[in-house]
Parts: structure tokens; sequence; C-alpha cells
């Protein structure tokens, strides 16, 4: 099984080249049936990252663009009079797929947005009083600009709190673009990707992640982590519960990937940037965002042992 | 929030309770108005605790302290002395609580409480009354305590405990304390507490007194034999003798003061053994014939008692030696034989004449004496502790009218008759017998042993003992008084409760032997561990003793019972109970004895491939160990600390000793 | 002589407690001695010891010893109730001149409870805090702001006298805490630069804050929106109400100007702070411009701290 997921992440390195952290990351997340924000520029393969997690998965993939005047509507889908049956017929919106990009989140309207994060939140919509269950497995990938871009509508913490995972995908290395410049369009080498695993197997490995052992001196040190973001006075807030459970999530989610059945201080320090950097806030820092200089005094600082 | 200067109410609460306890124990030696005092203070203070009145006021305050001094004046005759001072103590105690506010107010009134605590023990240091001291001291501690701002001090139980845990755990270094630190004479002379009327013998014996002895079941003293314990009927522990009679009371006679050493010679097998005394207020010991003693500022007097310089106000211990075959003054000093043929003027007219006929009928001593005690055998004399009245000739009335009596009749008869006769004679009282004491081994002599006999003086033999009582009632030497009295019911009639009087019952015997044995030993090993007992207890275990040695025992004794408290209430080995993380640190130590360090933020795994980097030739083991560790600590292996230890090991085999004080700058 | 000696101190305390944001109580750190009651409890001791040797008591040896042992047992229990204990500063809010700065600490056990533990300056009233087995316990301690820019909390005591108050267990913590102080607000003219200078005006446009000028988009209608905004298009389709939402554009928003202002530099800041308040309540976006510093008009909470930070530590290093 593992293999088959090492081969995932090479067709994936394939397409997106220089990036193995992230699309680690990005895979770690999806097992541990999280839902991942991407924070970076346009243009830096965040879209090409999702389609080409989706074919190896084998998932369904749908794209929906977050424009201003985007309604709740358009993600959820709507009821249309339909005249030859004479009776309202549901046409579900872009949301009723098993992976879900939401690109540039941050350009549409609170109410687009708490839309799709309530969704992600539920894994069912309600829509005209009738509830619809959303497709098993379900993962959103969001796409957000960076926040100094005009225009947008940053998201609220609490809803930043619903993903597991914020990644930045960064410029790639010389040679990674270099070797982009040269080499075929990626775009098209997407359609060649095939599903490397099946619904099922899936299925299996989501099923078999929250078994990844997790010793007491293990919880132990997340619980130091949580309660150091608590307790130490630079934190503008500390960490809330559902925080806690996501990095033993993710770091279970790691772990696997890693081929062990138990996790390491080293795994939950390798999600721990993802995990809880949009969580965080420097409380010097009123008008920053994000605590990458946080996130680093917790590897830095808290016992791992 | 109250403020740091108020009393919290927990605190006053158990210095109520603590008032209550402390002031118990001196019931019985305050006077009454003391209680009512008291007892008005309290009410008085519990109202303004519940704010329904308000403290008293300057004049009142002034008013009080002057009815005190002048309640003690009037019960105790003056403001100086023992007596008035404890009394004096309480009312402050009293008062001062009564008009305490502060917490500064509280502290003084708790010192206070245990000086009163203290005095306590100058009236009554038994057994139970030092258990019970104990009570107080816990509820003044808790007191303290509850002074304290914290939320363990507003709970009334919490701070008992804590007080009661407390104590506990100071007990061995109190122990340490109470056996080495030296002891010393008075450093000034203090008042004693006034005598309560001790029971016991007197310097003058009228038959009377001897029978109002009987009545009580006081103790007088118990002794400890070394070896054998000697049968009952030659136990007569010798306190007086009586040479002068005044034709109604038999007296000491005023040589008897003077300290003249008799005459005499050991002879025989001598008994060893220890008397603990209890206070009699008079300076004679009591001892077995013929005494000598090591105790200080005693000395044997010319009628063979132990006289000791001071009267006996407390528990004393003393060790004595007796010669019971030892010959006393065979040759006679003419002073001595002159004062034992000493009689009234006149009176007694019959018993002069029988005397004189016994002189003529016998004229060797020895058969003489035997015709009088044959006389008391064969004629009908009966024992009893309710004689008829004797009239004006008493010792005619006895002898040949009511023919009834005790011992101290007996005695008196017998040496008038003797002396009569022409025989030196005295009375010798003091106890004969004692109950034996299976669990403790030792003999305790109570009031109602007082018994009275005669010695008589032989040419040669010296001064020799007679019991005309034996003759009469052999069971009251030979069992004691209450078989002696059968059913006449005069044994200890003033005290119907007394266990005394229920011997028969096995249970409760078994419990009233052991109740004494308990006390036996608390006298001895507690109350009696003065300058000499500790010397001596100390000199057996260490040999010599001197300043060096008991300072080095009280400070390494100390540190000693410290440390282990400090153990006992840290448990440092439950900081580092995980034997992994303990290993664990040992692989940091060897790492960084070769300069690699681990950082806190570092897992097993990332420092070992650090290390590994650093330290390339023994990277497989450091990974091994890393690796191991984290499978036990991680992953589902379980807790094996040896794997661990043996990777430990051929780690520190693979490194080379020291190399990195050399590497490192 | 004596300062000499106070500097001593304090280097060393420096170096065997050094400032750190949470310090554990270690042996190290502990320092006992007996109080003033402590040393009453002696005398009263030495006086039953008397009162033992003068009337030969044994119960009364007994007795004086055992207090004793109390007295020597409860340096461990004193101790023990301050080791251990974990100090982590939690953090300060800002404060204006004149106020009382809050900073709040947290007292941490790891193992064993800690009672009455009091913290506090030298020569202020202490705070007395328990500390549950394995819990927390916070604690504000107010010290005065007096000047503007960054106030540091300087060695803070702790010591506790329990169980009986006989010992006192203290240690001196610097838990390296820093309040800011911003200056103190002072009603004045509103030092105003024409916010509406031409070559402002088109550059300051930026889309800040609900206004009029420029649509925005769709939002739910909430009780107190304008009717006249009402998209009654959507709530015909059935999409509920909805209200067309539009930015206002700035420009001519007030900007706070420093050189504006005459007279002391700390009389300036202070007028700037009360304006900054003013129209920081009032919702208005304005900029504050100080000598090699320029805040960008905007408004909220942000903002206003941004300008209370900048006018706290204006002139001052760091």
């Amino acid at each position: 099984m593992r293999t088959r997921l090492n081969a995932c992440l090479d067709a994936v390195n394939q397409v997106l080249l220089g990036k193995e952290p992230q699309v680690r990351l990005a895979l770690a997340c999806l097992l541990a049936r999280g839902h991942l924000l991407i924070e970076d520029l346009p243009g830096m393969g965040k879209t090409t990252l999702s389609h080409a997690l989706a074919r190896v998965l084998g998932l369904s993939f749908q794209r929906i663009q977050f424009t201003s005047d985007l309604l709740p509507g358009d993600i959820l889908g709507t009821s249309v009079f339909d005249r030859e049956s004479g009776q309202f017929l549901f046409h579900p919106g872009p949301i009723f797929a098993e992976l879900v990009l939401a690109d540039e989140i941050n350009r549409a309207t609170p109410k687009s947005q708490s839309a799709l994060l309530e969704a992600m939140e539920e894994g069912q919509v309600t829509i005209e009083g009738a509830t619809r269950p959303l497709p098993d497995p379900f993962f959103v990938i969001a796409t957000q600009n960076p926040v100094s871009q005009g225009g947008t509508f940053a998201l609220p913490e609490s809803q930043l709190d619903r993903f597991l995972m914020r990644l930045s995908l960064g410029y790639p290395a010389k040679a990674a673009e270099k070797a982009l410049l040269l080499g075929d369009s990626r775009r098209s080498l997407l359609p060649r990707l095939e599903a490397i695993l099946d619904h099922a197997e899936l299925a299996l490995i989501q099923a078999e992640v929250p078994r990844v052992r997790a010793s007491d001196a293990l919880i132990d040190y997340v619980l130091r982590l949580v309660d150091a973001t608590r307790s130490q006075p630079q934190f503008a807030w500390g960490l809330s519960p559902r925080a806690s459970l996501a990095l033993l999530a993710a770091a279970r989610a790691w772990a696997f990937l890693d081929g062990r059945d138990y996790v390491i201080p080293e795994d939950v320090q390798a999600v721990l940037p993802a995990v809880v950097g949009h969580r965080l806030r420097e409380r010097s820092d009123p008008a920053g965002h994000g605590g990458g200089a946080l996130v680093q005094w917790l590897l830095r600082e808290v016992p791992a042992l | 929030m109250s403020g740091p200067a108020v009393i919290p109410r927990i605190s006053l609460t158990w210095l109520l309770v603590a008032q209550l306890l402390v002031i118990v124990p001196h019931l019985s030696h305050l006077p009454l108005w003391i209680v009512g005092l008291w007892l008005g203070c309290a009410a008085w203070r519990i109202q303004i605790l519940r704010m329904r009145a308000g403290y008293p006021n300057a004049w009142v305050k002034a008013g009080l302290m002057l009815g005190v001094a002048v309640g003690v004046l009037l019960s105790r005759g003056s403001l100086i002395g023992l007596d008035a001072g404890v009394v004096l103590l309480v009312a402050a105690f009293i008062l001062k609580l009564l008009e305490m506010r502060t917490r500064r107010d509280a502290l003084v009134v708790i010192f206070l409480g245990f000086f009163v605590v203290v005095s306590a023990y100058l009236f009554d240091d038994s057994l139970l009354a030092a258990l019970f001291s104990l009570l107080p001291v816990t509820a003044l501690l808790a007191a303290l305590i509850g002074l304290q701002q914290s939320g363990v001090a507003a709970q009334p139980w919490a701070t008992a405990r804590l007080a009661a845990g407390l104590l506990l755990q100071a007990v061995p270094l109190m122990l340490l304390l109470f056996v080495f630190f030296p002891r010393m004479g008075p450093l000034w002379s203090l008042p004693l507490p006034s005598e309560r009327a001790l029971s016991g013998l007197a310097e003058s014996m009228a038959p009377a007194d001897i029978a109002e002895l009987s009545r009580s079941g006081g103790l007088a003293f118990r002794a400890s034999f070394t070896g054998e314990v000697p049968p009952r009927e030659q136990l007569y522990w010798r306190a007086l003798t009586f040479e002068h009679f005044d034709g109604r009371r038999w007296s000491q006679s005023a040589f008897a003061r003077l300290p003249l050493a008799p005459a005499w010679e050991k002879q025989g097998e001598p008994l060893r053994y220890s008397i603990l005394m209890q206070p009699s207020s008079q300076s004679w010991l009591f001892a077995l014939d013929v005494a000598e003693t090591s105790l200080e500022n005693t000395r044997q007097m010319s009628d063979y008692r132990l006289q000791r310089g001071r009267p006996v106000e407390r528990t004393l211990l003393y060790q004595v030696t007796s010669w019971p075959a030892a010959v006393r003054e065979p040759a006679g000093s003419s002073d001595n034989l002159r004062r034992a043929l000493q009689l009234p003027e006149d009176g007694d007219p019959r018993s002069r004449a029988w005397g004189a006929e016994l002189k003529r009928q016998y004229p060797q001593p020895e058969q003489l004496v035997q015709a009088v005690l044959g006389h008391f055998n064969r004629e009908p004399f009966g024992y009893t502790l309710r004689p008829p009245r004797l009239g004006l000739n008493s010792i005619d009335d006895f002898l040949f009218e009511t023919r009834n009596g005790f011992c101290a009749h007996y005695a008196g008869a017998m040496t008038f008759v003797l002396r009569a006769a022409g025989i030196p004679a005295r009375v010798v009282a003091g106890y004969q017998g004692g109950e034996y004491n299976p669990g403790g081994d030792y003999v305790q002599v109570r009031q109602f042993d007082a018994h009275a006999w005669v010695e008589y003086w032989q040419t040669g033999k010296g001064w020799v003992s007679v019991d005309p009582t034996f003759q009469v009632a052999p069971e009251r030497i030979e069992q004691g008084l209450e078989e002696a009295l059968g059913d006449e019911q005069s044994f200890l009639e003033d005290s119907p409760f007394s266990p005394l009087r229920y011997r028969q019952l096995t249970w409760l015997n078994q419990l009233r032997l052991g109740w004494d044995n308990l006390n036996h030993g608390w006298q001895r090993l507690v109350l009696g561990y003065q300058g000499a007992q500790q010397l001596q207890l100390l000199q057996r275990w260490f040999g010599r003793i001197d300043a060096r040695v008991l300072a080095l025992s009280l400070v390494g004794g100390g540190g000693l019972l410290l440390g282990l408290l400090a153990l006992w209430l840290f448990k440092p080995w439950r900081r580092e109970r995980d034997p992994q993380q303990r290993l664990f640190q040992r692989f940091e130590r060897l790492l960084a004895r070769h300069a690699v360090q681990r950082q806190p933020g570092e897992g097993a795994r990332a420092f070992a491939e650090r290390a590994s980097l650093a330290l390339p030739v023994q990277a497989q083991v450091i990974q091994d160990f890393a690796a191991a560790f984290e499978a036990q600590r991680y992953g589902g292996d379980g807790v094996c600390p040896a794997a661990l230890r043996a990777h430990l090991a051929l780690l520190r085999r693979a490194l080379p000793w020291r190399s990195a004080a050399t590497r490192d700058p | 002589m004596r300062q000499q000696l106070k500097q001593r101190w304090q280097r060393w305390l420096g170096r065997r407690i050094p400032p750190a944001a949470s310090v554990r109580l270690s042996q190290r750190r502990i320092f006992i001695v007996p109080t003033r009651v402590g040393l009453a409890f002696a005398l009263a001791l030495l006086l039953m010891l008397l009162t033992a040797i003068n009337y030969q008591n044994s119960l009364a040896y007994a007795l004086t010893f055992l207090l004793a042992s109390v007295f020597i047992v409860a340096i461990l229990h004193t101790y023990r109730n301050l080791a251990g204990l974990m100090l982590k500063a939690a953090g300060a809010r800002p404060v204006f001149v004149g106020e009382q700065g809050q900073l709040r600490l947290r007292l941490e056990s790891s193992a064993r409870a800690h009672q009455a533990i009091a913290l506090g300056w030298p020569g202020t009233a202490y705070q007395t805090r328990d500390v549950p087995a394995q819990g927390v316990s916070e604690c504000e301690l107010s010290l005065p702001a007096l000047r503007r820019g960054w106030l540091r909390a300087g060695r803070l005591r702790v010591e506790s006298r329990f169980p009986l108050g006989l010992l006192v267990a203290w240690s001196w913590v610097d838990l390296d805490q820093a309040l800011l102080v911003y200056p103190q607000p002072l009603e004045g003219e509103l030092p105003l630069v024409a916010g509406a200078d031409d070559q402002l005006d088109e550059q300051g446009m930026r889309a800040l804050g609900p206004g009029s000028e420029d649509f925005q988009g769709l939002k739910s209608y909430q009780p107190g929106d304008s009717k006249r905004r009402l998209h009654w298009k959507a709530y015909s389709r059935g999409q509920g109400l909805l209200v067309k939402d539009f930015a206002a554009l700035s420009g001519r928003d007030p900007w706070l100007d420093f050189e504006a202002l005459t007279g002391d530099v700390e009389l300036r800041l202070s007028l700037l702070c009360h304006w900054v308040l003013q129209l920081s309540e009032r919702q208005q976006p304005f900029a504050l411009r100080l000598p090699g510093q320029l805040l960008a008009p905007a408004s909220g909470e942000q903002h206003r701290d941004a300008c209370l930070r900048a006018l706290a530590l204006f002139g001052t290093p760091g």
C-alpha cells in the first residue's frame, strides 16, 4: 500500500517540479481527511498540484473560481424549473465533486466563502430545505492570494481554523524552473497521469491513518506545544483543541506516509508549520498575519522529549 | 477578601477549641472563679464572632485585669509563686483571646497557649496527661496554620490534618533531641507547685494512721529486681523507725536526725534492685534491709533508713543494693540501746507487769520474744482494720481487753512489752509485700501495703526483726491485706470503684496490671530521664560520653533524620521515574562529551542524525540506540531498559575515551 | 558603599536567576530564613526550655523539643511549597501614561499544590494565590505607568510562608516582561493637515470601509441597512434579502500631523494620541504623520494600535 502511495507522490512530483515537501504535506493532509489552504501568488502551480492529486488518487475534480460576484448558489447548486416535468430540478453545483479546487477564495464575499466552508465542515449541503450529502471522499483545496493584494476579503480566523493545513508553494528552485522551461507544458502532462489508487484503497488508507500509534510521550509533546502557545506572551492567542486534534491527525498521516505505524516528535515537527502557521498570530504585531516566527520558536524551544 | 491583619475565622475557631483543651488539665487546681471567667469570656468572644457584641473597651479590660489580680490575691494569698503564676498565666490567656483583633494578637495567644500547656506538666506529668496535651498542641498549630492566607487554611479539617502531620513528622527529631540534649541542673531555684496532701507514712504513728493508709490504693513505689524477685514474706520495706513512745503515739527520736553512720557487716548474697518512688513530700526512701544506694545527697542514718537531703517532690528513681543477712550493730552502742528501752513515766501497769514476769520466766531474750509471739498466736487475737476503741491505757486495753487490731497495734504492744522486760526494741514502719506485675517484672507497692513491725537487740546478734502480725494473720504477710481482712469490707472502703477492689475479675486485673506496667515504663524511661539516667544510657551506648560525642550525635542524627524526611517529602525518584528518559539523558551526556549537544526542540531521530554526521565512525551505534529508544517510547515495543542499556554500552565502547577533551577549545 | 553592595547583589542575582519569560523555582533559586514570627517562636521555645531545665520536667523538655522539631520540619515544608513552581509571563495590555499597567503572570504547578504564594514588587502590597496540584493560577500585578515607551517590570519577589508563617522562602524573579505605555491623551486642537491636497487626492483613494461610492458586491441584509440599497432582483429570485455593498473611498480623510502642532514633544504626542482615539471611535479613517514615519490612512483597531504604538515609541530607540 505504501509503495502505491510513494508512486502517487512520484507521479505528482513529475508534474510539479521541486516541490516534494509541499506535495507530501498536501497528500498527508488529504489522508488525514483535512482540507488544504494554499496561499500563494497566481501562477505558482496551485491548480496543477490539485489537479495532479485528483488524477493520481482517482478523484473527480471540479474547480470553482471565486470572484466577488460569486453567489452561494453558484457553488452549491440551484433548483431550476423544468418545464417538461413541471417540477423544480436540482442542478448540483461544482461542490459535488470529490476534490474541489476553490480558487482565490478570498476574492469572494464572506457570504459565498461561508457557504463553502460550512459544506466543508459538515460534509453535506442544505439547499432549499433539502439536505444533500457530499461525496465521500470529499476534499477542498482552497487557494488564496496573499492578503496584501487589494480587493480581497481575508478569511477570518474562525474560518482559517477549518483548514487542516496552510501551505505556500513559493518560487521554484532554479534547477526546477529550468527543467520547467525546457520540458513539456506541465498542463499537457496532466491528462497523461493515471489513477494509481482507487476509491476502496483510499478509504482503506484513510481508515488506517487514525490507527497510527501516538504514545503517551508523544501526546505529552503535543500538549507541551499547545500549552506553550497558550501561556507564552508573544502569542496573541493559543491554539484551540481543534488545532491540537488537527496537529495529531496530520502527524499520524505524515508518519503513515513515512512507513511507520507510530508517530515520533519529528512527524509533529514536520507538519507543525503547515498546521499551526495560520492559526497563530504574534501579539506584538497586530497587523501581521501568520506565525512563521512563532512556529520556529515552538520548534526550537519546546522540549521534544 | 479580608485584610492581612484580620484573624481568619478558622484560626479563631481553632483558638477557641485550643483554649478549652489547654484549660481542661488545669481544672483540678484552678480556683473556681477562673472557670467562670473563662466561660464568660469564651461566650463573649463567640458573640463578637457572630457580630452580636463588640470588643471590650479599655475600661472593661482594665477592670477585668484588676479583678483577676484581686482574685488571685484572694485565692492564692499572693501574686507570686508558681500557683499564683499559673493562675495569672491562664487568666492572661483567657483575656488576651477575648481582646485579640489582629494576627499579631493571635500569635501572642498561640504562644501563651504553649506556655499554659507546659505549666500543666508541672502539676500532672502522667502518661495520660502527656497524651492529652497533644490535642491542645495540635489545635494551637492548626490555629497558626489558619492564620495563613491560603485555601487550605480556610478548611478546618485540612488545617488540623496538616498540623497533626507536622507534629508526626517532627517526632523522630524530637526523640533525638530528647535523648541527646544534655540535661543540666536547675539554673536557679523556682517555686514548686504547693503539694496536694499526699497520703503516706508520717513521722509519727498512732495505730489509726495506718488504718487510714490502708484505705488508699495510691501507689507508693515500684521495685524492679535484677534477678529473682524474693518471696513476698521477705519484702519488708523499711522507711522509718519509731523509738519514742508517749503513751499514745510512737514517734522518731530526736537523735534519729543526726547523721551517724551505723555499724554493720555485709554478709550473704546481696539483692540488687531499683526503686521508682512516687512523690511523698518526705525525705526518707524505701529499701529492704540493709540497704546501700549510690543516689547522690542520700545517706544511711543510724536506724538504717535511707535519708535524702531534700524531700521527694517528683518521681524518683534510685538503685539499691541490700544485704538481707547482714548483722547490724552486734556490739551495740549504749546511747542507742538506752533510747530503745524508753518507756513513758507511767500508765499501762498490766503490760509492764507482764513484761517483768516474762523476764523472770525467760532469761534469754530469744526465748522471751518467742513467748510473746506464741502468746499472740495462742490467745484469741484478731486482725481487723476496725478495731474497738481503746482507753487511756491503750496497750493494756489492747493486750488484755479488746485483743483486736492490726499491725500497728501488735508492733506497738510487743515493743512496749519487750522494753518492759528490759530488751531494747523499736517499731519499724514501712511497707510489707507488694503486688508482682508479671508483665513488667516488678513489684508495685501501694499505700495499703503500709505495715509496722518490731526489731529488738540482742548481744552478738545485733538488731533482729520480728513481725507479731504474722502470728495473728499470716495471710496478711503471705497474700496481702485484702485476703487478711476476709469479709470485713473495710478494704479500700472509700473507693468503691477502684479497680483494685475487683482483682478477682481476671480481665480487669490484667488490664490494671498492664496499665500500671505502662505507667512504670513511662516514669522510668521518660519522666526519670534526667541527668544521671541520661548519662547511664548514653554510656551504655557509646562507652565514654563527652560534649563532642553529644554534639556529633545531635548534628549527625538530626541531619540524617531531616535527610530522610526530605527524601520522603520530595520523592526525587518520582521525577526521574521514567527509565527511558533517564537512559536517554545518559546517551545525551555521552555525546555531549564529544561536543554534540542536543537542542531542546530536537527529537531523538534528528539528534541522532546530527550526531552521526559529527561522529561518522560511531554513526551505526548512535542510530541503533535512537531507533531502539524511538521504538520503545513511541512505537508499540514494551518498555525494556535492558535493551537500551545494551545499546548504550555498545556506544560507550565505540566512543573514544574523552576525545572531546582534546578536541574542545 | 551601600549602593555598591546593592549593585553586586543585583549582578549576582542576574547570574543566578537570569531574566527569562518562564522561570522554574529550583533549589538554587530559593532562599529561606525565619520570619519575625519565627524569631518570636524561637524565643518562646527558649523560655520553655528554661522552664524545663529549672523544673527538671521531662515533659516540658519533650514539648519544647517537639515544637523545635516542628520548626525545623517546617523549613522543608516551606521550601517545598515554593520549589518546583513555574512562573511565566502571560503578557500585558498596553496602557496610557498615568494608568496602572497590568502584568499578567501564570503560576503553574507540575506536581504538588502550592499554597499561599505571595507575589509583588518590594514595597507594594503582595498578592496571594494558591496553585492547585498540576494546575494553573493567574495573577495580575499592577505597575504604575509613568513614562511612555516600554516599561520594564523589574525583579519580582515571590515568597511563601506556608504552612506555619515561621519561615519565609523567597526568590527574586525577572520574567523579562515589558509593557507598552502610550502617551497620555490630551484634549486639544485637531492637528489637521488638509488631506485634500490635490496630489494626494487621487493616490489616496482606497477601498476602505463602508461607503457609497464603489460597488463592492452583495451582502446579506442586516437590520439597519439602507432600504435603498436592497437588491430587489435577487429577492425576487428567492435568494433572500441582499443589499448592494459599496465601499467608501478615502482621500478626504484627516491627516494627523506632528509638525502641524507646536510645543513640547510630549504635549504634541498627547494631543495626537487623543485624536487617534477620537477618530478611531468614530470609525473615521485617518492618517498619522510623525517625523520620519507615515501611517497611511486607514481605520479599524489594527490601525489604531499601530498609530498608538508609533506614538508611544516615538523618539525611543527600538
